[in-house]
């Protein structure tokens, strides 16, 4: 069991992007569509594709990113898009409007409750998919375009105090040592009969019997800790503001993506609260092509 | 140096607040171990019921709030989270970082109070304040989720809250006691 960075450089324009201008980018696009809470698929349509085509860009290759996009792919069709087709709820109340024509209804003999699928159902479970596939498919990238490296540096240039940067920055130096130790302690519980593809027990006896990994891992974890900490004390850490060996700029692209996102950001706000766009509604082209 | 004097002065000689050299390590570990178990039961994730997973992590996490405070549990569950969604390929979703950043942070909160790592009655008590970390956090990574993913309420509280709230439950009360005790003994024999 090996621990692998999905990140690989890549020659890109994503890539040549400031990781903090990525992270402002990500931000304007979930608050956009979250804050006013932008159903209109006018705007949500042209969102998805400005996604989607960050991702393209970003040329991950499909053997890397398939397993990923498949997980995300069961989350956003299955789980929010069947409940958002089934039920109507978690938009706006004109999404279980009355007089929506129905497409297909299942009722309990004798009664009013079943299951009933309107339009209108129909329409915001699409737009549903798409406002999340929005926020998703930007998230996805990090990990295959952001060098882990420079998490620490660009959170410290994002003005995060040295502590929080350099809590980013050991984690994750520590992320692959801890990784090797619980490969070792595996192999060596393993070499003692224990097979943790195969514990036995109810679900009480099962996770107890994970015991012999976490433990002697988490225990050696906190006695490097200490030693972390007298080498940092040593080099008087905490006691003036430290220097970087990294250093960020932006460029003229960052600016650009960064006035883009906010000028995003603005325009949904504007468009929802200032002149009431945005909102949910069926267009007549999906109502006229879905009723024939 | 007996043992309850050699846990205090390991945990409990800095302030619950304190944000300096102790923390930035032990968050920093707190959060690398959180993501490698999280992305470890990716791989091998245990048999459970219905939609409810087991996260062997979570019981790491709280033992991290316990023993080093709030600002170690909250560093390490933020981080940690995003740490473990991002080398599994998921994204970043800030919601439920920051909901494993809260569900570290409440049990902190008794950092101060728990001075004898081995005793039932505190044991207990740590176990009580885990759980109350595990419904705060849980709450809020999955109410934020409405705005987020466009879910509505029973979505929330059905689909999402409760599966994690009861699968944490179960793998903190059982793995935080063998934790604290065998922390107790390392301290202990460290003598610092």
């Amino acid at each position: 069991m090996l621990v692998t960075w999905k990140y690989r450089p890549r020659n890109t324009f994503i890539q040549r992007l400031d990781p903090r201008t990525r992270f402002i980018f990500l931000a304007c696009i979930i608050f956009a569509l979250t804050i006013p809470e932008i159903w209109d698929y006018r705007i949500l349509v042209p969102l998805f594709l400005l996604s989607l085509t960050q991702f393209l860009m970003a040329r991950i290759e499909w053997k890397d990113i398939r397993w990923p996009l498949f997980f995300v792919s069961i989350l956003v069709f299955f789980i929010i898009g069947l409940n958002g087709l089934l039920s109507g709820r978690g938009g706006p109340s004109t999404v279980n409007d009355p007089n929506s024509p129905i497409l297909f209804q299942a009722l309990i003999p004798g009664t009013t409750w079943g299951l009933t699928v309107t339009v209108s159902k129909l329409w915001f479970a699409m737009n549903q998919v798409l406002r999340i596939l929005s926020m998703a498919l930007p998230a996805i990238l990090i990990p295959y375009t952001m060098d882990p490296n420079i998490y620490g540096t660009a959170f410290k240039q994002l003005r995060a105090s040295d502590q929080v940067a350099f809590t980013m920055d050991l984690a994750f130096r520590f992320f692959p040592t801890f990784t090797r130790d619980l490969t070792i302690t595996m192999d060596a519980q393993r070499a003692r009969r224990y097979e943790m593809d195969k514990l036995k027990g109810g679900l009480i006896a099962k996770i107890s019997k994970l015991a012999p990994l976490i433990i002697p891992v988490t225990m050696q974890s906190t006695v490097t800790g200490e030693e972390v900490i007298d080498a940092m004390d040593l080099r008087a850490f905490g006691t003036a503001p430290r220097t970087w060996l990294k250093k960020l700029k932006y460029a003229p692209r960052d600016y650009l993506i960064i006035g883009l996102g906010v000028a995003i950001f603005i325009t949904c706000c504007v468009l929802k609260w200032g002149f009431g766009i945005g909102g949910f509604f069926v267009p007549d082209f999906f109502l006229n092509a879905v009723t024939g | 140096m007996n043992d309850r004097s050699a846990m205090n002065s390991a945990m409990n000689d800095n302030s619950t607040w304190e944000f300096g050299t102790r923390q930035v390590v032990y968050g920093a570990i707190g959060a690398a171990l959180y993501g490698v178990f999280s992305w470890a039961t990716n791989f091998f994730p245990l048999p459970a019921a219905g939609n409810i997973t087991f996260r062997p992590a979570v019981a790491v996490l709280i033992f991290f709030g316990v023993a080093y405070g709030p600002i170690v549990g909250l560093l390490a569950g933020l981080i940690g989270n995003t740490l473990g969604d991002l080398i599994s390929g998921f994204g970043f979703y800030w919601n439920w970082s920051l909901g494993s950043g809260l569900m570290g942070m409440v049990p902190g909160l008794i950092m101060a109070s728990i001075t004898d790592f081995k005793d039932r009655s505190q044991i207990i008590k740590a176990v009580g304040w885990g759980t109350l970390g595990i419904v705060v956090g849980m709450l809020f990574a999955s109410l934020t989720e409405m705005f987020t993913g466009g879910i509505d309420l029973s979505t929330a509280l059905v689909g999402y809250f409760t599966p994690a709230v009861i699968g944490n439950i179960v793998v903190t009360a059982i793995l935080l006691p063998i934790l604290m005790i065998a922390f107790a003994g390392v301290a202990a024999r460290r003598g610092r």
